[in-house]
This record gives C-alpha cells, structure tokens and sequence, in this order.
C-alpha cells in the first residue's frame, strides 16, 4: 500500500520529459518543447560554438542560427544516432558555415588564416575552464581541428570532408594544436 | 603544489562538462525568429490558396459564359430574335389591313420551312457565317414578304 502511494506521489512529480519524447513533440510542432529543448542544449551548444568561434558574440549569434534552423531542420532527425550527437554535428556545420561567411576581404583574397582571442580576452571570458581559454587562443584552422577531434570526437577523414582540407592536414593542424597548448599550459 | 603534467591537464579538462552560459538570455531573438517565420511562411502559403480560388472563379466563370450563356446570346439567337421581333411587329402592324395575295402566306410557309432548315444545320456548327448569312437573308425575304403583301402603293395600283 505504502509502495503504491509512493508511486502515485512520484507521478504528481513534475520530471523531466525524456529527450526522445520532446524531439517527437518539436517535430509535431510543439513550441513549448521546442523551449525545453533550447533550455537542455543551450549551454552545451553555445559552448561549442564558442570554442569553434572565439568570439562570444559570434557564439551567441550562431547559437541561435543552430536553435532558429534546428527547429525546421528537426524533422530530418530519424534517431538513428544520438539526438545530443546529431545536434552537435548541426552546430558545427553551422559554425564553420559562420566563419567562412565572416571572413574579411583579406583573409578571402589572400587565405590568411584567423587568428584567436588573445590572452588577456581569454583570461576574461566567463565560463570557460583551463583548457576552453587556452583553445580560444588557437589559430583558426588548428582550433576547429582540435576542437572538432578532441573534445567533439570527430575521425580526421570528417574533419578534412568538414572543413575541405586534406586528412594529412587534419592531423598535421591537430599536432600544432596541441604543440601551442602545451606551449602555453608550460608558461602559465 | 606540483602542477599537473599537460597531458594530465588535457585529459582532465575534456572529461569536465562542455557546457558553457551564454551571457545574455538567447531564446527571445530564437521565438521571435520563429514567430517572423510562421508569419511569412503563411503568408507565402495564404497567396497560391488565394490565387487558386481565384483561378478556380474565372474557370468558372468562363465555362459558365462558354457554356451556359453563350449558345444563349450566339449569333444565331440573336438574329432570330431581332427579325421574329420584326416580323411580329409588322404582322401586328398590318393586321387589320387586307394582303394583296391569298396565297402570301403559304409563301412565309415555305420561308418559314427554309428558315428551320437553315436553324438545323447551326444547330451543327453555329458560327457557320455561309449559314448565318442564309438564315438573314431567309429572314429579310420573310419581311420583305409581308411588307410587299401590305403596302398601300401596291393596293393602289
């Protein structure tokens, strides 16, 4: 009896909807689960978009290109991987659709490659831990493979087809990464 | 404190969570983005219904013009009825009055047979304009007809 009135008390508990449920509402058109939805991933994907852009403005604005496409693209979501993975993989298309767009006049005509936060803008930018205020320095391309490989756990073969590079220059981009980190962490 | 090796540091730091505030509130640009969206989204999808239901009214009433009312004002009908106007007006005109001949209107019979015949063959092809000139001349020998059976000039000679 106990038992019973327990269960019925957890059911009077308002729970969070699982993830699988409220993708299905957002792709019947659900606005309300469309904003459970944001609140969920918005931390997650504004923090990948930070790391990806260096910039927490760019950040905010991609952040909410990913939310504003999410919620017509949702229905091409078949959960056939991981809702969480399928939206990562969204954000950094987007991300990187961002950055050759914002690309100055000079960068286009001469390929000169973006440069990343500096020390002391990085030092100011809340919320990231050690490592996040270190990669924000990186160079453009070495920062979205390190990113993109390390943290997000794509193979290089995606990233050269992401980022329409070569695999050598995947990998080559991660070393230098990783080179100027530890270069950094070193001095710190 | 010993500080811990780079490699320490890396793994440690990818296991911490990714998740990071933004520092403004996000979702009301997201709401309005979408609110604009739907807005244009029906209006784009208001105007291929309404130009539908337009297209549809002026299908309609072309078929109504083309079917219903057009045999209805063809040239035909309209011929027939301004001379049958005209021939009634001069039958009542000259009713009173005696005809020329007794045999004026066994003549109109015979015009009158010529002017079915012609009738039937537009029934076939309406805007025949060989016919439709027959169908005139047909008329106009009806009324020639009855004005020659009645007029005065001829009574006197």
């Amino acid at each position: 009896m106990l038992i019973d009135a327990n269960q019925a008390l957890s059911h009077k508990v308002h729970k969070p909807k699982p993830i699988d449920e409220l993708v299905l509402q957002v792709q019947q058109g659900s606005q309300r689960a469309f904003e459970q939805l944001y609140k969920k991933y918005e931390k997650r994907v504004y923090g990948l978009c930070l790391r990806l852009l260096a910039s927490p403005e760019y950040a905010e604005d991609v952040t909410q290109e990913v939310f504003v496409q999410l919620w017509h693209k949702i229905s091409q979501f078949q959960g056939q991987s991981q809702f969480s993975t399928w939206l990562h993989s969204v954000t950094s298309n987007i991300a990187i659709s961002y950055l050759r767009k914002h690309k100055n006049w000079l960068q286009k005509v001469v390929s000169i490659e973006g440069c990343g936060m500096d020390e002391q803008a990085s030092s100011m930018c809340e919320g990231l831990n050690g490592l996040d205020k270190l990669i924000v320095r990186l160079p453009e391309r070495a920062r979205l493979v390190f990113v993109l490989h390390a943290v997000e756990g794509y193979r290089h073969e995606e990233i050269a087809n992401m980022l329409g590079m070569a695999v050598g220059s995947s990998k080559s981009q991660y070393h230098r990464a990783r080179q100027l980190l530890q270069e950094w962490y070193d001095n710190e | 404190m010993n500080k811990p090796s780079f490699e320490q540091f890396l793994k440690e730091s990818l296991e911490q969570t990714k998740e990071v505030s933004p520092k403004r509130d996000l979702w009301p640009g997201i709401e309005r983005a979408l609110v604009s969206h739907n807005e244009h989204a029906k209006k784009v999808s208001y105007w291929p219904k309404l130009t539908g239901v337009a297209a549809c009214m002026v299908a309609g009433l072309l078929a109504w013009q083309v079917v219903i009312k057009q045999p209805q004002q063809n040239t035909m009908v309209d011929i027939s009825a301004f001379f049958e106007q005209q021939k009634q007006s001069l039958l009542v005109q000259y009713e009173a009055q005696p005809a020329l001949t007794s045999d004026w209107q066994a003549q109109l019979k015979e015009l009158e047979s010529a002017e079915q015949a012609v009738k039937s063959a537009l029934q076939n092809d309406p805007e025949n304009a060989a016919l439709l000139k027959m169908l005139a001349q047909v008329y106009q020998q009806q009324l020639d007809l009855i004005n020659k059976v009645h007029e005065p000039r001829w009574q006197q000679i």
